[in-house]
This record gives structure tokens, sequence and C-alpha cells, in this order.
């Protein structure tokens, strides 16, 4: 049909409804006027919202009236309401057209949700509204699907009003509870801090003990020692010869091994070899900067790699370092067979970077490895092999850091029976201060043990009784002392302040762990207190994603841990977790996840996704994040969808 | 101690993934000149080496001009210059003339001498229709040019031109008739060459090595390679593809710096192209034009699909080389011409005018292909749309955001393991509904197939390909075996018209198994692309259909691949369906079969400075079709260098945003709501303009003018346009200038011609054959309407191109100094061949005494199939009528409409001050006056 026509016979039917309107008003009873006038008001007012129905009002007088644009603009008539011209930059004289680009266009969708289109949806063959007013031009016929659509709407409004009410409740509690812990561990810390500050004194007072004896033992030692010099001199001679027999034999051996470093050339002891490992490290950090990555990339735009010769200290002192690539190909291959040598003056690394030697390697690849590395530019993957090779290293980088940031934990705790409490779980290195007041926690099983379980290890006050008592018994037992040193009594007092300055450390890590925790943001009514020392998992195809709030997201494949960042925040009003900086992407950014939070009885990962590479989405459910107040407003939608259901729907 | 024993890999592969650009361009990979025996021997020739002459010069049975190459009995021989090949043989040369003034030179080895191999002919490119146009030469005339001691032999051309062919020295030109004055020219400085193939010679070494690949060459050497010269230019373009400016740079002579290879066609995949650069990339077209103020432009196009080498001298590059004969008192560009292998098949245009010359070279290769209406609108491309959901959600969200867009596209991982025409079963478990989800709002899909077929014995395609034989032998003539996405990979023969018929047929629905009709193909890789090959590519000794080497049509097999699909489309769709295939490979004659793209670009500004350049130059080599991906394939743009790309992108033919599958998601509303805003009006100012696209897709499809057109091929007067490649004309009435540079804030731009030119924005009147600085504005670039045209646009903006179809029409008349204008609207179905038997209109507005009149521009009995539409015209805008009239007369209806004041664009806060017939609501197809009272 043609739309021209079809808009004349609107404003036909409109054109007559103001006669009737003022015809009839004294005729026909005022209701059935109401209802009339109302019809044919909305042919007219086609695509206005209820809202707007007031600023079209003055030209529903006469077909002459006008009034201006909405933004003032222009003036303009009845005649020129939905003519299909666009004569308002702001739309509003075409709210039932598609003339004006930026207008909206309102479903009243009886049975469902009213809804404002776009203009550019009105008479475009599609059937937007489900009561199929935006295509009335004819081309399309649109059933009205409201009733049904509303129907399967309002159920899954329902769904998620029940949810919510329970959530709410879950809410609550949750609530409740954080204000509760929080308060105790508040409690906690300044009491801990008050014992803190005794214990700091007991343990001066003990070392002040310690140093005093050592110094004792010390002096006696020294009277010892001395008497046994001039004892023993007479032996001397007889011991001499036998230990420069030693010597020779170790001195030898010093110069053996010179011997084996000197044809190796520039190699390093292997006892060094992990101050080097550790200076590569460092040196490849340095790479990792943007500056000096810079650096690499004009290197590369430059004929050779002259520019990142510099970036290695070892290159100079290499001898080999300016070899032809396919040398450089076959001393990697000597180097690595002779595993002593492999730490110093590789030529691989000479060369300052991968792809180098990678290229000139492809000469001797074969022609499948060829073809793999070179589609590997566009994809950024590894060959089979090499990703492996990577993921390992990763891991064994890993290892060895959590090694040794154990080894340190150890001897500083250096007491057996605080042991036990550290063979918590090894994925948690982040926050190894929060270990110690026994806060760990199984990551895959959410708990709220932690608090109760604090007790035991810091127990009652009379602890802290039972320490002063001992130590005021030691400097009771011990007026003074002097040569010789009553050995148990020095042990006493050394076992004594050994026990009290691990405990003072161990009371020490704890406030320094409940300081920190308690300094997170847990939201503004501490709704996510209890995500603090919770992970959430999810597993999709082989991997394994690891949501641990306040700490760190990964993701986890067999044995290899990717990490996809550390907490940073909240966002868009806590409906959002940020984890930022997580492992370096190959050609990209940084990792990083973004937790979006939802609604939900239990704290569970329903989705993760990655729609940017290396950029990942996760999706949590959680009841922290049923808020009372959304709950009222979807009681609210649910109420009107029920009030808008035609009352006529049985007549259609 | 704990040592791992791959610690030194471990390290070096640490490094490797910090350096974000470790792999991008190599040079290295890629033969240089020097690397390139054929292009190094004959770039050290010497201007007047060539020592043949032309004998027994007459007309042949078949109207041609014919005569023996043979080299000179050499009495005084000076033989520094010119050694005497022993065993040369003579050569046969060919002239033949075409209508519309096209000369076509051919040489060859003398078939009746028995050489060891026929040389390659590339077939299937030349036009039937064309070679019907060939006149039948009568006679000839001999006259003695300048103070030659033998004759030169002349034959007409045309009315205004002759062609000549000089005997001793040998040359072969184009000349005025009446002055005398040279066009276009070959051997003109004596570097001809031509190595004729010969029997191998104990102690030959005819194997060529380059990196680990070894070309064994077993024919020897075989190139050509002959120097043409350009008359009264003043400067030369085409010969796609290379990243670089529009007026050729010189590449050899005094004063070459940085240019000093060659431009080499070589289709190549090019990893992270650079731009500035002569190196050859995913296509190749040997059409040179030139263009000179005194005269005008002519054309030199040389149909041969071996590796290519092309050097354009500077100025003096011969100086002291006293041997040559040549005029001295014309302006001249020389130009070197070097190939592998083949003939000499070679054509000159004579133009006079920059568009004469495109109509002469598309009547030989062919015009292009009328595309499907929806193919002209925005494209969303990126690798890759992981799976159906993804697709959803990105189809969902130009909704939500009200960007209309017309095609979604999947690259290689929606496969099944990359395997060609199959769908990854679990990503995208059901295709069809997917598509006609999409289909159901008037939106299309295009997948990719590529040439490299996965040697899986499970794998329908390589099952049927490998049992007939059907792929392309290596050098032992087993299956060559490459490897490309897909991994251990063989390519079909698509030199066999049978194989390319076999082909076409596997995108039928019923074997193309989750295809529906509103998908379409995408040709990536078909260079094509082996990442295990001599420069990525195809070796050169492997072996086609007929025994012919990949050495003789390398250029050219992207082309096949190409036609190949696009004829599969035709059949699927029973030859009602216009095809719609993208490419990246691309040849001479490219444009019947389909659009090509830039290929793989980075997201840098200087990327979108060159991608003018290179569409520009595209379009005057016949394919006007064409685009470069918007946004960056590589690397993530700032927000402000995607808006930018996308203000310039709109006005690309075509119009497509693509990226890596590292980059960021870049989807037009992930910026913020101010640049969502930005893309949303460059992709609307598309839609605006999508009547005006199509009709300059007609008439490229008519005549061969491109789409986009370099300044001065609508100004080939002005001087100041030749080496402008940062403006360009969309068709004859817009003129469209990028912004460049990061957060801009003047733009510089040079209006053309005597008349005005308004203002898109605003509608202002810029004073022409000026440069005017302007603001850089934000939301758009900038862009103007030329004084003395109408243009057609549609104001409504839909979902995509399909829904626009009834939309009514907006005419926007820019009047010129006269008060007069002209304009042209082209309407058909959009999607099937009937325009081919008429079905179409074709309006020609022109407004000239106050009156605006619409007449048929179809020619009278254009076929007996009738187009119609029910389209109208809802408003009439006038740039530059004064005083203000209150109504217009609309005849023959005899009904008055009113004129009042509105804005150029209806759109949010664009002031109502230019003159607006409203409503006159006449319709499209008719013949109507509208006149201003």
């Amino acid at each position: 049909m043609n739309k021209k026509k079809k808009i004349g016979g609107l404003r036909r039917l409109f054109e007559i409804s103001i006669v009737i309107i003022i015809g009839c008003i004294c005729a026909i009873t005022r209701s059935a006027a109401a209802a009339a006038a109302k019809d044919d008001q909305f042919l007219l007012l086609l695509g206005v919202s209820p809202q707007d129905e007031d600023y079209y009002k003055g030209l529903l007088s006469s077909p002459s009236s006008t009034i201006k644009c909405k933004d003032g603009s222009f003036k303009f008539s009845t005649s020129q309401l939905n003519d299909d011209f666009c004569d308002c930059p702001d739309a509003s004289d075409e709210p039932g057209t598609s003339a004006c680009p930026n207008g909206k266009f309102y479903c009243k969708n009886a049975g469902h949700i009213p809804f404002s289109l776009y203009s550019s949806r009105v008479n475009d063959g599609i059937c937007d509204c489900c009561d199929g007013s935006d295509e009335y031009d004819g081309k399309v016929k649109c059933p009205n699907t409201c009733w049904e659509a509303g129907k399967v709407a309002r159920e899954r409004l329902k769904t998620k009003i029940a949810t919510y009410q329970q959530g709410v409740t879950v809410r609550n509690r949750l609530v409740e509870q954080a204000k509760l812990a929080i308060a105790k561990e508040e409690a906690e810390l300044s009491k801990l801090k008050n014992e803190e500050k005794i214990l700091k004194g007991l343990v001066e007072q003990l070392q002040e003990r310690k140093e005093q004896i050592e110094k004792a033992e010390e002096k006696e030692r020294l009277q010892k020692e001395k008497e046994d010099k001039e004892r023993k001199e007479a032996e001397e001679a007889n011991l001499k010869e036998k230990q420069n027999g030693e010597q020779v034999e170790s001195s030898e051996a010093d110069a053996l091994k010179n011997d084996i470093h000197d044809k190796i050339g520039e190699q390093v002891e292997s006892s060094e070899a992990d101050a080097l490992k550790n200076d590569i490290h460092d040196k490849i950090g340095l790479l990792g900067d943007s500056s000096s990555s810079q650096d690499v990339m004009d290197g590369h735009g430059d004929s050779e790699s002259e520019a990142q010769h510099g970036e290695f200290d070892v290159k100079e002192e290499s001898p080999i370092g300016d070899v032809k690539p396919l040398q450089e190909d076959s001393l990697l291959h000597a180097t690595e067979k002779e595993e002593q040598l492999t730490v110093d003056g590789q030529p691989g690394l000479d060369t300052g970077n991968q792809a180098e030697v990678e290229e000139d390697n492809s000469e001797s690849l074969s022609k499948e490895e060829l073809g793999r590395l070179v589609a590997s530019r566009w994809t950024g993957e590894k060959t089979e092999q090499q990703t492996e090779e990577v993921s390992s290293t990763k891991d064994k980088n890993h290892g060895t850091e959590e090694e040794d940031a154990y080894g340190e934990e150890y001897s500083s705790y250096d007491s057996e029976e605080d042991d036990h409490r550290y063979d918590n779980d090894d994925g948690d290195n982040e926050d190894q201060m929060d270990d110690f007041g026994g806060e760990d926690h199984d990551d895959s099983s959410p708990s709220y043990k932690s608090e109760t379980d604090d007790e035991p290890d810091l127990p009652e006050p009379s602890w802290l009784e039972k320490i002063q008592k001992s130590v005021r018994r030691i400097f009771q037992a011990v007026t003074f002392f002097q040569t010789p040193v009553d050995k148990s009594e020095a042990a006493r007092v050394r076992k004594e302040y050994d026990e009290s300055s691990a405990k003072l450390s161990k009371l020490q890590s704890r406030i320094s762990s409940l300081k920190q925790k308690l300094k997170h943001d847990f939201g503004p009514e501490k709704e996510f207190y209890s995500f603090y020392g919770q992970c959430f998992e999810n597993k999709q195809n082989k991997y394994v994603y690891k949501i641990c709030p306040f700490k760190q997201a990964s993701q986890v494949e067999g044995h290899s841990t990717t990490r996809l960042g550390s907490w940073e925040k909240f966002e868009d009003s806590y409906k959002v977790m940020q984890f930022l900086n997580g492992d370096k992407c190959w050609n990209g950014p940084d990792r990083s996840l973004k937790v979006k939070l939802r609604c939900g009885l239990n704290n569970e990962v329903t989705d993760v996704d990655e729609p940017s590479r290396c950029e990942y989405m996760a999706l949590v459910s959680t009841p922290a994040l049923c808020v009372e107040e959304k709950l009222k407003e979807l009681q609210d939608k649910l109420d009107m969808m029920n009030k808008e259901q035609p009352t006529s729907h049985d007549e259609l | 101690m704990k040592k791992s024993p791959n610690l030194i890999f471990h390290i070096l592969f640490l490094l490797l993934l910090i350096s974000p650009s470790v792999f991008s361009w190599k040079k290295d990979e890629f033969r240089n000149c020097n690397q390139t025996p054929f292009c190094k021997r004959a770039r050290s020739r010497k201007p007047g080496s060539c020592n043949l002459i032309a004998t027994e010069v007459s007309i042949s049975d078949d109207g041609d001009l014919i005569a023996k190459l043979i080299p000179k009995t050499q009495e005084n021989n000076e033989s520094q210059d010119a050694p005497v090949e022993v065993d040369s043989k003579p050569l046969l040369l060919t002239v033949s003339v075409y209508q519309d003034g096209i000369l076509r030179l051919k040489i060859d080895e003398e078939q009746s001498l028995n050489p060891p191999k026929k040389r390659f002919e590339v077939p299937d490119v030349i036009l039937d229709e064309f070679l019907s146009k060939k006149l039948y030469l009568q006679r000839l005339s001999e006259e003695k040019i300048d103070n030659d001691l033998g004759f030169s032999s002349v034959v007409y051309l045309d009315g205004d031109y002759e062609g000549v062919l000089r005997h001793d020295p040998f040359e072969v030109f184009v000349r005025e008739r009446g002055n005398g004055k040279r066009v276009l020219s070959i051997n003109s400085n004596g570097l001809f060459d031509f190595e004729q193939l010969r029997e191998k010679k104990e102690g030959d070494d005819w194997e060529e090595r380059f990196r680990s690949h070894t070309d064994t060459r077993p024919y020897g050497p075989q190139s050509i390679s002959f120097d043409v010269s350009f008359f009264g230019a003043d400067i030369v373009s085409g010969i796609p593809e290379h990243a670089t400016s529009l007026a050729l740079k010189p590449t050899s002579g005094p004063g070459v710096d940085g240019f000093s290879e060659p431009y080499r066609l070589f289709n190549l995949d090019v990893f992270e192209y650079i731009d500035e650069s002569p190196f050859g990339l995913y296509g190749s077209i040997p059409f040179m034009i030139s263009h000179g103020k005194a005269r005008g432009s002519s054309g030199f196009f040389w149909l041969n699909a071996a590796e290519m080498q092309i050097d354009v001298f500077g100025t003096g590059w011969n100086a002291g080389q006293d041997k040559i004969m040549m005029p001295v008192d014309e302006k001249r560009i020389d130009t070197l011409w070097m190939s592998e292998a083949g003939v000499v098949d070679a054509f000159f245009f004579v133009g006079p005018g920059p568009k004469d010359v495109i109509r002469q070279y598309t009547s030989v290769t062919g015009r292009p292909a009328m595309p499907q209406l929806f193919s002209t609108a925005y494209h969303q491309c990126r690798w890759n749309y992981r799976d159906e959901e993804d697709v959803f959600d990105v189809d969902s969200k130009f909704d939500e955001h009200d960007i209309p867009y017309d095609v979604l596209w999947l690259d290689i991982d929606h496969t099944d393991g990359r395997r060609y025409f199959t769908w990854d079963k679990v990503l995208f478990p059901n295709p069809e509904e997917m598509q006609n989800k999409l289909a159901a709002k008037g939106r299309h899909m295009v997948t990719i197939v590529d040439p490299h077929i996965k040697r899986d014995d499970n794998y329908y395609i390589h099952k049927e390909a490998s049992d007939n034989g059907y792929y392309i032998k290596d050098a032992s003539n087993r299956d060559f075996d490459g490897w490309c996405w897909s991994g251990s990979s063989s390519y079909t023969d698509m030199v066999n018209p049978h194989i390319r018929s076999w082909w076409a047929d596997k995108f039928s629905y019923g074997n193309y198994v989750g295809s529906t009709p509103s998908l379409y193909v995408w040709n990536d890789m078909n260079e094509p692309s082996v990442f295990n090959g001599p420069e990525l590519t195809m070796p050169r000794d492997a072996l086609h259909f007929g025994g012919i080497e990949h050495r003789e049509l390398h250029n050219v097999y992207g082309y096949y691949f190409h036609m190949a699909t696009s004829n599969g489309l035709v059949k699927r769709g029973n030859g009602k369906d216009r095809p719609f295939v993208l490419s990246r490979a691309f040849f001479p004659g490219t444009q019947r079969y389909g659009a090509v793209w830039t290929g793989d670009n980075t997201a840098e500004w200087e990327h979108l400075r060159v991608s003018v350049p290179m569409l520009l130059t595209l379009g005057l080599t016949g394919i006007s079709f064409s685009g470069a991906d918007v946004g960056g394939f590589f690397g993530n743009p700032e927000p402000d260098l995607l808006v930018r790309w996308y203000q310039l992108g709109a006005y690309y033919p075509f119009f497509r945003a693509h990226a890596h599958q590292d980059t960021k998601r870049r989807e037009p509303w992930l910026f913020g709501e101010r640049n969502t805003e930005l893309i949303r009006e460059a992709i609307h100012t598309r839609y605006m303009f999508l009547p005006y696209f199509y009709t300059l897709f007609r008439e490229a499809n008519m005549t061969g003018t491109p789409v986009i057109r370099p300044l001065w091929m609508e100004f080939p007067a002005e001087e100041e346009t030749f080496s402008n490649d940062e403006a360009f004309m969309v068709g004859n009435s817009l003129l469209v200038q990028g912004v460049y540079t990061q957060r801009a804030k003047h733009v510089s731009v040079y209006l053309p011609g005597e008349q005005s030119w308004y203002d898109l924005r605003s509608g202002a009147a810029y004073k022409g054959g000026k440069r005017h600085k302007f603001e850089a504005l934000e939301d758009s670039v900038p862009a103007f309407q030329r004084a003395g045209t109408i243009i057609p646009r549609k104001d409504r903006f839909r979902r995509s191109s399909t829904q626009m179809g009834t939309d009514p029409y907006t005419l926007v008349i820019a009047l010129n100094s006269s008060k007069e204008a002209e304009g042209e609207l082209y309407i058909d179905d959009g999607k099937s061949f009937e325009f081919e038997n008429g079905a179409y209109i074709h309006r020609h507005f022109k407004f000239s005494n106050g009156k605006l009149t619409s007449s048929n521009a179809a020619p009278s009995g254009a076929g007996g199939n009738r187009f119609s539409t029910d389209c109208t015209v809802e408003r009439i805008i006038l740039l530059g009528l004064s005083p203000a009239p209150k109504s217009a007369l609309i005849e023959p209806a005899n009904q008055k409409v009113g004129v009042q004041l509105g804005p150029l664009t209806i759109r949010h806060g664009n002031s109502p001050s230019f003159l607006t017939i409203r409503r006159p609501n006449v319709r499209i197809e008719d013949d109507w006056t509208i006149k201003i009272l």
C-alpha cells in the first residue's frame, strides 16, 4: 500500500475525531465521548509515549493549531504532525513515522512491556513491537504477540523476583555476619596490639639477658681457647703435615676447575648459574618495559639487530656473538649438549631476539616447521612444542619463586611448634602474611571457618601470662651471672627467648594480616566481606578459571597457571570486580578480567568468556547483589505488566 | 644444582614474547632486484643496447602489421654495449589495431622455428567482445623519420592517431596524426631484450637459489624487458599493488633515494607490510596510466602473469646517452618493464582524457561487475566472530546503538579445522538458522573460502581433488604440498576450466552444507600464500595444467580462483543472483568478478593515509570496487584514528571494518558514547549516499570510470591536483579529504576548478581553484559537493540497506555560477541480472532557468524488461539559489508545493537555513519538472 495514502487515511481519521470531540461533547454521554476521543487521539498521536501526550495536546484542538518543536527550534502545525516529513530537527513532529532519523516510536505493547523504538524501525518491514504497531503501511502484517510474549516475560520476572526475595534474606544475613565479624576482628586487632606491646617488652628483656649470657660464654670460650692453644702447641707439629696434604688436594681441584673454565671461555662456574639466571631475569624484566621494547622495535626496523646488541651485557663479552646465523645455530645445539655451558655466552641470547634465530634457523627447519613458524606470525600461536616449553618455563619459574618465598617464611618462623601452621595451600602465595592466622582455606570451597579456627592458634590470654610468668621466673632464678655460665640456665633463657620472639613475630604478622584485611573495601554494607579468602571456580573445556576476590584470578590448564589479573577494585557501583595486570599476552596486552556480579542464591561463576584477546569477562552470581531496592523495582515492573494486561484480552 | 637443559630456549622465547614487533615486515624474506637475476640483468643494460631491427614488414592476411625482428648485422661492430647473441633467432612482431584508439603489440618466438616450449600467453583475461572490435589493416605507408637510413611503417590507428613501426632502430610508437607528436612508445631507449628459450647445454647451471629454496628452472632464462616512454606526461600512475603514492616516484636515475628498487609486481602475502615501499603486495596489474597538463592521458598495459619489475626513471636518467634519437623538446617519462617469462602482449591506449584511457583499458579487460546493492553498504568483520552467540550479540548491539550494517563476516575459525565449506560444529551448530535470523533483518553473511585445501583424507574436497588430480603439482610432478592455515595443504589448479567448474559446483546449497541464499564469499590467501614456500608463495617450478610453470602464471592464479568462486555463486543462484566475492589477490580483469581489499594493513595513521592512493590506483586500473580494512587489521587504533578511519572509509567503494584476532574488540560502540556517535554518523553518511554510490557503480559498470577518482581525473588541466592523493573525488560531485593526523586542529584542502564547493556539513560555499584551511571538525572529515551537480540521497536510516528500498529520496542541488546543475540516479532491483535486460531506472536531473527536470537517461530500447518503484522524492535542497522563493510548481501534475528553509541534513542541531522544497512527492521513475516560483 502507498505510504502517502495510509498517512492520509490517518489524517482523515484524525480530522473526523476532532469533529467528534467538538461536536458530540454535549450530545453523547461524557464517558463515551472520552473513550472515542481517546481512541482517535491514539491514531493521530501514533508513536507518542504517555509522558508526551501533554506536549501534543495543543495540536488536538484544531487542525490549524501549531506548537513548537520540543527543542524550540521550529513551529509545526497539526497537519505537519506525523505527515511523514521531518520538520523538527529533534523529531518531535514525527513520533509515528520514520521521517526523522533521531525519533523514537512508542509501542504500547498491551499485555507486555511498552517500548520505545528508534524511528528507523517504523515501516521497515520488520515487526518490532509485539503489538505490531510499528508496521502500518501494509508491507508486512505483524501479528500481535504481546500476550504470549508478555506471559513468558512475566514468568521470567516472577522467577527473578523469587530469587531476589530469597537473596535479599541471605544478603541481610551476610551483612549482619560481616558486621559482627569485622567488629570482632577490630576488637581482636586492638587486643593484639596491646599484647604485642607487652610481649615486645619481654622479648627485649630476654634478648638483653641472652646477650649477656652470650657475652659471658664468649669470654669463657676465649679463656678456654687460650688454655687449649697452650696445651695443644706441642702436638701441632704432628698435625701440620697431614693438613698440608689436604690443602694440596683441594688446590689441585681448583686448578682443574679453572682450566675447564678457560677452555669454555667466558663460562661462569656452575654454582654461579643461579645468580646469572637472576641476572637474566632482571634483564628480561627490563626489556619488558615499554621503553626498551621500543628499542627492540627500532632495532628491528634497522638493518639487522644492531640496536639490540646493547641490551645484553653478555653480548659484549661473548667472542662468538657475531657469527653467522647458521653457525649460531649449530653452536646452539652444541651448547645444549654440554649442559654446563648453557648458561652463559650462548649465541642465541646474544642475537638479542629470538625472532632472528627463528628466522635464520628457518633455513634448517623442516618444511612443516617453517610453515608453522610463518603461520604463527599471524596467530601469535607458538608451534606446539614451543608452547609447551614456554608454559613449562613459566611453571618452573613459578615453582622457584614459591619455594623461595616459603623458604624465607620458614626461616623467619623457626619454631617447631608452629610449623604445622604453614602447610597451607600452595596456590596462594600472594599474601603470605594472611596465612599466619590459619586463615588458610581450601580455595575451592568457600568457608567461614577461619574466624573460629583462629582461636586455638592464639590461645586464650593465659599464654601471655604464662610467658610473663616464666620470664619472671628466669629473672628470679638468675640474679646475676658470671663465668662459668650455668648451662641449663642459659639454655632456658635461649629457649624462652626463641619462643617469645617467635610468638611476637607471629603476633605481628597476625596484626598485619588483620590490618591488611580490614583495609579492603567490602562494599557499602560490607556485603562482600565473605568474599575475602574465597575463590570461585568454573571449568570450561580444558580450563579451570579461579577467581579469588581481593587477591587474584587465574586460568589453570593442567599444571600450568596463567594469571588473569590481580585484584584491582570494584567498579560500576559494586556490580563489577576488576582484576588487572595479569600475565602478558603474546602480541597483546596484559591479561585482565572483569567479573560482572549478578544476584543469585549462591556464589558461583556462571560464565567465563574472552570477548577480546586476553581480556576476560566472567559472570558471578552472588546474594551480595540481591538488593532490596532492585527487588522493589522488579515487583513494580511486574505490577505494571499485570496492570497493562488488556482487560479486553478475552475479547480479542 | 638444578638447571634446566633448555634454559636458552626459554630465555629466547621470553625475549620473543616481550617484543611485539619482532615479526614485522621481513625484507630478507623477499627477493630484491639484485637477487633476481632477470631483474639485475635487465637493469644493468645500457640505453641503446638493443640491436634488433624490423625486417619483412608487411600486412598479414589477418589485417595485422607483421615483421621479423633480427639482430642487426654489425659491420662496424662496437660490440661492448651490444654483444651479438649467437643463437638468436628472429622474433615475430605483430601489431593489431582495435576500435577506440587501441594498438596491440605482440612479440614472441617464431613457432615455425620450433622453440623448446610454447611460451605462456594469459588466456581468459581479454574479452571476446574486444577481439571482435579489431580493425583489419588494409595498408601501410612508409616514411623516413629524422635522419634514419631505413624506413618506418605507419598504420592507421584512429581518426586522430597513427601507429608507427620504426625499422632501425626498432621502435614502436603511437603519434598524433597531423602534428606527429608522439604519445607513447616502446624501445625508444633501446632497452628491449628478449631471452629466447634454448636447449640446455652441458655446464649450464639454470638453478636459482633463494634462502633455503631451489628453483630448478628447467627451461632456463626466458625473460623479457623493454622501455616504454610516455610523452607529455607530468606523472605516471597505476601498476598496483604497492603501498605508495598515487603519482609513482622515480626508482632510478639521479636524485633517487629510498625508492631504489623497481616497483615489483608479484602477488605476495606480505606480513605487516609497510607504507611507502615499491615492494609487491597481494595483486598485480601491469597497466600504467600517464597524465600531463599539456596533452592529457595515455596508457600502457602488458598482459603478462610472470613476475614483473618496473622502473620509473627520473628526469636525466640517461644523460650522456647520445645514441637515442628522441624528440627532446617534449616532457616525457621513461619506464623500464621487466618480466621473468611469457611473451610481449602489450596495449597502447591513446586517451586523451583519463576517463578515455580507463574506458579503453576496460574495453580490453572488462568493466567492473555491477555489485549487489547490499555489498555497497557497511560490512562488519573481525577475525574471528567466535560463535553464534558472538554473532547474535554483535548483530543486536548494532540495533541497540541504531547503527546500520549489512554484512557480518566470518573468518577462518568458523570452519571445522580450517576445512573450507564446513562449520565448526561446536561454535556454529546451526549456521542456517543463524543466517536466517540475520536475513530476517535484511542482513547478509560472508564466509571465507581459501585456496589451500587441507590434506585430510576425510575431507571431501581434498578427497575429490586428489583423486581427480586437481591439484597443482610440484617440480617432480607430485601434488604440491605446502603449509597454510589448514596445515599441510594442496592447491587446486584453477587455471584448468574443468577444475574451475568443479570448484564452482561446491558452492551450490546442496554441496555447501549450512549455506543459505544470504551467504556470500570471501577469498583470502589466493596469491597463493604458502607459509613455507619461497617468499611465502608457490615455488616457481610448480606445474599447472598443460605443463605451464607456476612462474609463467603466478600473478594470475588468484584471479582464476576468484573467477571460479564468483562463477560458483552465479551457478548457485541459477544465474539470477549477482555474486559477491571479495578477493585479496587480483589481476587485470578481476573487476569482472568482485571486490578486492588492500590486505593486512596496520592501525597506523600512515596506513590510513596510504589507503587513499592505493584505492585510487586500483580504480585507475579498472578495479573500482575496493577498500582498505577500516581501523587497520593489525594493532589497536586509538579512538581518534578509528573514528577518522570510519569517516574516510565511509567513502571507500568497499566499506568494511576488520581486525586481527590479537586486537582488542573494536565494534563501533566500544569507545564511549561520543565516539559511538561519531562512528554512527560516519556510517550513516555512507547509507545516506548509497543511491549516489550505486549510480556511480553503474557508471563504472558502463564505462570503467572508477567510483572514487583522483582529482586530476575530474580536473585534468590543473597541475595542482596531479600529486594530490590525500583528497579524492567520489564520482564527479563529491570531494573528500581525509584527516591523517592525531588530534588534528586544521586541515588544508585544495578545492579544484572554477566553480564553488559546498561544505557537506555547513552548506557554506568555498571558492574553487584555491587551497583552503579548515578547522578539523571532530564529527566528519572535510567533504564538499561541487557546484553544478545534483546528488540523490536517502536520508532515512534503517537497520540495513535492505529496508531502504522503498524510502523516499532527497535531491541536493548545488547550483553553479550560472545557476545550473546536473545529476543522475540509477536504480534497479539491487541483486539480479535483470538490469542487463533493461530492468532499471536511469534518471537524468537538470536544473536550469529555475526549473528542475527529471528525464529518462536510459537508452531507448534498452531491453524488454522493466523495473518499477513507488519511491518518491520527499525533499529537494537548493544550494546557491537566491532570492528565496516561496513555492514551486510541479508539472505535469500542476500542483504547488511549499519552499521553506530546512537543514542540509536532517540531524539534531543542524540549522534549517537551506531552501528546501517540502514533500514534492513526485515519483522517482516519472518524468516531471518542478519550477521554482
